[in-house]
């Protein structure tokens, strides 16, 4: 049998045993799992589910909490809501609105089993510290976890979300995250993927501004086996801006693939993407940058940046960016390219007594800096920063000239 | 403390020095002229390690090491410092960071004491001003969006904090306004000293009006062909270069 239909199999017994034999798995059982030739997944062997992450759940511990980058904490451990310390104006739910734009079988799987958590903040309020939601699994055998999560602004409130994902072990987090904006709402969403080498991740990130409302969302992250971000953002309500902006940093033999979709259903949106990349050793990434606007979406900006370096031969970058306009009067732009490190500057910062492995580490810093510093919050800032400078550092080849 | 002996360098194969002998002792002050494509660009390359600058014979020491044999780091940790003619945009690492890391890298490696970074601001700062830049150009990345000037007062703002043991200036005073040159002058004149040495590389005499030269050599076709005082050079600035090469000068 292959492996796509393995996984269906898998994940429907999975899907009875999670939610019960009444559970309607109708969205489920009419959905195809990918298979070799599917052009989405091109990029993206499934090969390691084979060992069979999906027949049991994730119970493991960390071996050390996360660390808390707000006063505001909500953790939720192999899918389930563990614990949440929420500022006035946030309420906690667990029964999910609908959520739009979900469309992998691992996301309709999700769909039928995780018991989501949803974040709802009050109209007209603003939030003034983050809300820091840790989203951790750990397990010493293949096994998986579904977690879910649900941010919804009503009219006019403004909030700040990290999104902190982190695994050990074997485990695959089967990810839903939503951020569903009303008018007038402003959110700023981080999302900070560090798990270990050894995990899997496999995600879909709705962004659904339903009003005229302001999304900045920052995500970065590092490989590990596999890691699957589908990110699909609906820009439907005139005047709604959506920025996005992004690092990835695949090392050793680590993978990233980003399947990006921006929808433009309606006229006057802005959105911008820009996603820089970094791939060393034996990494591969993968970013697929996608601007669909639609009939009638006119006066649309929309923007798409997807600069990448490589730091050796071996290591591989597959980019690409989609459009499809169905409308005259709109602007857009694109542009993505794969360089290297630049040799004359390797040799000015040399010709200075800087060593070249130090000068590699700064350079391939200096690359992805910019955004680093753009981040808004000192918080985020101050943790991020030494962690993708680790992530530069620690897998420098062995036998580099140092 | 430079020994350059029968040097033969290639850049991509095509032979460019062919036999080059030069002494610099500590205290002095060398200046380097030619014509265009005499070769004067490739020795400063070729003393400071760049890749594809290749010595094919002869040797060139640095305090009695080969050069050869050192990494481009290792030269600048040794004492070396070359100011370039075309200094090198790096966006994204502040021109704090690289000096911070340049500094611990050479003082280490020299032994010297360790600047914290109060002391390392605080003598950056004193190190732009005596060049005229702004101490707001710290903050900024490499030479990104500087102007031809601006970059060229940031290496020898470097080469100030550097205190290197011997300084090679390729073509420093090209592109520069004469305010420029001036103040670039004016720092490359405070490092004069009994024990650095100094080497300008440089197509016209006009540098040496602010900056005197104890010795004027004129290379041409890979090798030097006339060595002088500072009165050669004012020969030069008159006649051209054509008596000494047999050609029509064209520039």
């Amino acid at each position: 049998m292959s492996l796509a239909l393995d996984l269906k199999t898998q994940t429907l017994a999975s899907a009875r045993r999670l939610a019960g034999d009444s559970a309607d798995l109708g969205a489920l059982e009419a959905i195809s799992f990918p298979e070799r030739k599917t052009e989405r997944w091109k990029y993206t062997s499934l090969q390691a589910l084979a060992d069979g992450h999906l027949n049991a759940v994730a119970s493991g511990e960390l071996s050390q909490p996360l660390p808390a980058l707000s006063e505001f904490v909500v953790t939720i451990t192999n899918g389930i809501l563990s614990s949440s310390t929420l500022p006035d104006g946030v309420s906690l739910k667990q029964e999910s609105p609908t959520v739009n734009g979900l469309e992998t079988p691992f996301a309709v799987y999700n769909s039928a089993v995780a018991q989501p958590v949803v974040l709802e903040v009050a109209a007209n309020t603003r939030i003034e510290q983050p809300i820091h939601v840790q989203i951790q699994s750990a397990s010493d055998v293949p096994a998986h976890c579904n977690p879910r999560v649900v941010v919804q602004l009503n009219n006019g409130a403004e909030a700040t979300v990290i999104e902190h994902i982190h695994a050990e072990g074997q485990s695959l987090t089967n990810a839903v995250t939503a951020l569903i904006t009303a008018d007038n709402a402003t959110l700023t969403h981080y999302r900070l993927q560090g798990e270990h080498a050894s995990t899997l991740y496999i995600g879909t990130l709705v962004i659904d501004q339903q009003g005229v409302s302001t999304v900045n969302s920052y995500q970065l992250m590092t490989g590990n086996r596999l890691r699957r971000n589908d990110v699909h953002a609906l820009v439907s309500k005139s005047g709604a801006e959506l920025n996005m902006k992004g690092i990835f940093v695949v090392r050793d033999k680590s993978h990233v693939d980003n399947q990006i979709c921006v929808e433009h259903s309606v006229p006057n949106c802005e959105s911008d993407q820009n996603f820089k990349g970094l791939a060393g050793e034996s990494g591969k990434a993968v970013f697929n940058g996608r601007i669909h606007i639609h009939p009638g979406a006119s006066g649309t900006n929309a923007e798409l940046s997807n600069k990448n370096l490589l730091l050796n031969a071996g290591a591989e970058i597959n980019t690409k960016p989609e459009l499809e306009i169905y409308n005259d009067d709109v602007k857009c732009a694109h542009g993505t390219t794969v360089g290297q490190l630049d040799p004359i500057q390797q040799f000015y910062l040399q010709s200075r007594g800087i060593p070249a492995a130090e000068a590699k580490r700064m350079l391939s810093l200096g690359f992805v800096n910019e955004l680093l510093m753009s981040l808004p919050h000192e918080k985020v800032a101050e943790w991020a920063q030494p962690w993708l400078e680790a992530e530069l550092t620690h897998a420098s080849p062995a036998g580099d000239a140092a | 403390m430079l020994e350059i002996r029968d040097l033969h360098a290639s850049v991509a194969d095509k032979p460019i020095l062919k036999g080059l002998n030069l002494t610099v002792n500590p205290g002095e002050v060398h200046a380097i002229m030619g014509p265009n494509g005499s070769g004067k660009s490739t020795l400063a390359n070729v003393l400071s390690g760049r890749d594809n600058y290749e010595i094919t014979g002869g040797e060139a020491l640095f305090e009695g090491k080969s050069l050869a044999d050192l990494e481009p780091e290792e030269r600048a940790q040794a004492g070396l410092f070359l100011a370039f003619q075309y200094p090198v945009e790096i966006p994204g690492v502040s021109n704090m960071e690289f000096l911070k890391a340049a500094l611990e890298s050479v003082r280490g490696a020299q032994g010297k004491e360790e600047w914290d970074s109060v002391t390392l601001l605080r003598k950056a700062r004193e190190a732009c001003k005596q060049v005229s830049l702004d101490a707001s150009f710290l903050k900024r990345g490499v030479n990104e969006g500087f102007s031809g000037g601006e970059k060229k007062r940031n290496e020898i703002m470097q080469m100030m904090l550097m205190e290197p043991k011997l300084a090679l200036l390729d073509e420093t005073d090209s592109g520069l306004d004469i305010d420029a040159l001036q103040v670039v002058a004016k720092g490359v004149n405070s490092l004069r000293s009994p024990e650095r040495g100094i080497v300008l590389v440089t197509h016209y005499q006009r540098l040496l009006d602010y900056i005197v030269p104890d010795f004027v050599h004129v290379l041409y076709n890979g090798q030097i062909i006339k060595s002088g005082g500072k009165e050669l050079a004012l020969e030069l600035e008159q006649k051209g270069y054509g008596w000494l090469t047999g050609e029509e000068e064209s520039a």
